[in-house]
C-alpha cells in the first residue's frame, strides 16, 4: 500500500492485489469513492472458472485457465454495480495515446488493457505474449507515464514508447488499445443484488455447460489426460504440459490455488454482508478446495524434480484433480441453492 | 544429477528474488484472508522449468543459426516469445512468407523495406537482426 498523486491532484492510494483486473477494476471504484476490495471485485465479476483448451495452443502448449475469458470480469462487475463506465477500443494507435491523454489532463485515472511482454518495467519472469493485462494509469509524466499496477507492490513509471506498444501489440486477444473510466459510480451501489446475480452466474458457467472442456466437465477431462499423459507423449512432454498447468494455476496473479482463495474470501465478505452461516462455511469448504489444488501443485512440482519417484505419479496428480472437481461440483451446487434463497 | 537440480535451484533463487513479489492469499489465524507475498514452492519449481525450458530452445536456436541451419528471425522470434502466426500479425505479412523467412538462403536476400518490417514487430536494429549474439 502507498500513496500517490493523480492527474487532478487527487490522493490515491495503491493497493497490492494478486489479480490484475479485479485489482484495476478495484481501484477505479475506490477512485470515485466506493470503497470495494479486490476479492469482492473477483466474485461479483464472476472471475472464478475453469477451462482446458487443448485446440488453442500457446507456445505450444494447450491453454488451461482458472478465470474466465479476460474482459469479461470488469465488464460484469460494473454492469452488476451499477456504475457508468466509458469503454473505448481504437483502431489508430496515435489517437488512442492522444485519447488516453486528452482524458487524464481531464483528472480521470485511466483503465488500460495491455500485453504484458512490452511492458519494461516487469522482471523476466513476467514477461510473455499475453495481451489481457490490466493496468490503472495515474498521470502523464516526462516522457512516459506513472502507473499503478496491480500485481506490483508500488506504482512504476513506464516509457511512452512502451505503452503504445504494449496497447496495440497484435496477436491473439488483441487489446486494441482497449480503453476504460468510470464516469459516474452510485455512492452506495446494492452489492447484494450484485453478489447474488453473480453467484448464479458462476453456478451456471461451472455446472451447466455444454462443453466438455470447461467447468466442472473440464476439470474432470483435464484430469483423464493428466494420467494418461505420460504414457501418450513420453514423460518429459508430460512434465511440461504439467508444469504449464501448475505455472496457470500458482503464477499468472491467481492469488494462489487456481483463484480458489481469493474466490473464498469472496464468500467470506459475502457472507459477513448477508450475515449467512451457509456462505462462511463454504468459504470454508473453497479454502479446503484452494488446499487440495496446492497439494496437486506440490505433487506436480515433485514429479518434475523427480524426488519420490515412486509415490508421487502423474495417476496421484490426476487423482487430486478429480477430488477438486468431485467437491467443487458439490460446492456450487450449494452455492446454487443458497443464492436461489437469498435476499437483496 | 546433482549439478542439474542445483542448477535449477539457482536459477529458481535468480527469477523469484527480483524485488518484485506477487500477492497470495491466505488465510491467517483468525479465519480472516490476508495477502501475502511469498511465493509457493510449486510456483517456484513449474515457472522455473519453463523458463529453463525456453532459455535452452533459445540457445539451440543460435547454435542453428550459427551453424546456418535457421536464419537470425528465427532467433529473434524466439526471444520475443512469438510464433510465426504473432509475428506474420505484428509485421503485417502473410504467415507463410514468414516461415519462408527463417530459412536462412531466402532470409540473406530480403530487401530492406521488409527487414525493416521486421525491426518494427520485434523492436530491435537492423544490425541486431541480421545477426545473433556470439554467447
Amino acid at each position: 500500500m502507498s500513496s500517490e498523486v493523480t492527474a487532478a491532484g487527487k490522493p490515491f492510494i495503491h493497493h497490492h492485489s494478486a489479480h490484475c483486473e479485479s485489482g484495476t477494476t478495484s481501484a477505479l471504484f475506490r477512485d470515485k469513492g466506493v470503497e470495494i476490495s479486490e476479492s469482492m471485485i473477483f466474485g461479483i465479476g464472476s472471475g472464478i472458472y475453469f477451462g482446458h483448451l487443448p485446440f488453442i495452443k500457446w507456445v505450444g502448449l494447450p491453454i488451461t485457465t482458472f478465470r474466465s475469458r479476460p474482459g469479461t470480469l470488469f465488464a460484469k462487475a460494473s454492469k452488476r454495480i451499477g456504475g457508468k463506465f466509458f469503454t473505448k477500443k481504437y483502431h489508430s494507435a496515435k489517437k488512442g495515446m492522444a485519447d488516453l491523454r486528452r482524458v487524464l489532463s481531464e483528472g480521470h485515472i485511466v483503465g488500460l488493457t495491455t500485453n504484458i511482454y512490452w511492458l519494461t518495467y516487469f522482471p523476466n519472469r513476467f514477461r510473455f505474449q499475453f495481451n489481457g493485462h490490466n493496468i490503472v494509469v495515474l498521470r502523464e509524466i516526462e516522457n512516459g507515464f506513472r502507473v499503478s499496477d496491480p500485481v506490483l507492490e508500488y506504482p512504476v513509471d513506464c516509457l511512452t514508447e512502451d505503452m503504445e506498444r504494449a496497447r496495440f501489440a497484435r496477436g491473439p486477444l488483441e487489446p486494441r488499445g482497449f480503453m476504460y473510466y468510470a464516469e459516474n459510480v452510485p455512492l452506495n451501489p446494492n452489492l447484494r443484488l450484485a453478489c447474488i446475480a453473480a453467484m448464479k452466474d458462476t453456478c451456471n458457467m461451472m455446472l451447466r455447460t455444454p462443453f466438455p472442456f470447461v467447468g466442472i466437465r473440464g476439470m474432470r477431462y483435464l484430469a483423464k489426460k493428466t494420467i494418461s499423459s505420460p504414457d501418450k507423449l513420453g514423460f518429459k512432454e508430460a512434465c511440461r504440459r504439467l508444469a504449464n498447468i501448475v505455472r496457470m494455476q500458482e503464477e499468472v496473479g491467481t492469488g494462489g490455488a487456481g483463484f480458489r482463495f481469493m474466490y473464498a474470501a469472496f464468500l467470506q465478505e459475502a457472507a459477513d454482508l448477508f450475515a449467512s452461516a451457509e456462505l462462511a462455511q463454504l468459504s470454508k469448504e473453497m479454502t479446503a478446495i484452494g488446499d487440495i489444488w496446492r497439494e496437486f501443485a506440490v505433487v506436480s512440482a515433485r514429479i518434475i524434480k523427480q524426488r519420490g519417484q515412486a509415490e508421487e505419479t502423474f495417476a496421484k496428480a490426476g487423482g487430486l484433480m478429480l477430488i477438486c472437481a468431485g467437491r467443487e461440483e458439490q460446492l456450487f451446487q450449494e452455492l446454487d441453492r443458497i443464492a436461489k434463497k437469498l435476499q437483496a | 544429477m546433482k549439478d542439474q537440480k542445483e542448477l535449477a535451484m539457482e536459477l529458481e533463487d535468480e527469477i523469484f528474488n527480483d524485488g518484485l513479489p506477487k500477492a497470495y492469499y491466505k488465510h491467517n489465524e483468525n479465519g480472516q484472508y490476508v495477502l501475502e507475498t511469498n511465493a509457493p514452492w510449486a510456483e517456484k519449481v513449474s515457472c522455473a522449468l519453463i523458463i529453463a525450458g525456453n532459455r535452452a530452445n533459445l540457445e539451440e536456436i543460435r547454435k542453428a543459426v550459427l551453424a546456418g541451419q535457421k536464419s537470425p528471425l528465427c532467433y529473434h522470434m524466439e526471444l520475443r516469445q512469438l510464433d510465426p502466426g504473432m509475428l506474420a500479425k505484428a509485421a503485417g505479412m502473410a504467415v507463410f512468407r514468414v516461415k519462408r523467412h527463417l530459412r536462412p538462403d531466402v532470409f540473406t536476400k530480403l530487401k530492406p523495406s521488409v527487414l525493416n518490417r521486421y525491426t518494427k514487430a520485434l523492436r530491435v536494429t537492423l544490425e541486431e537482426l541480421k545477426t545473433v549474439p556470439n554467447s
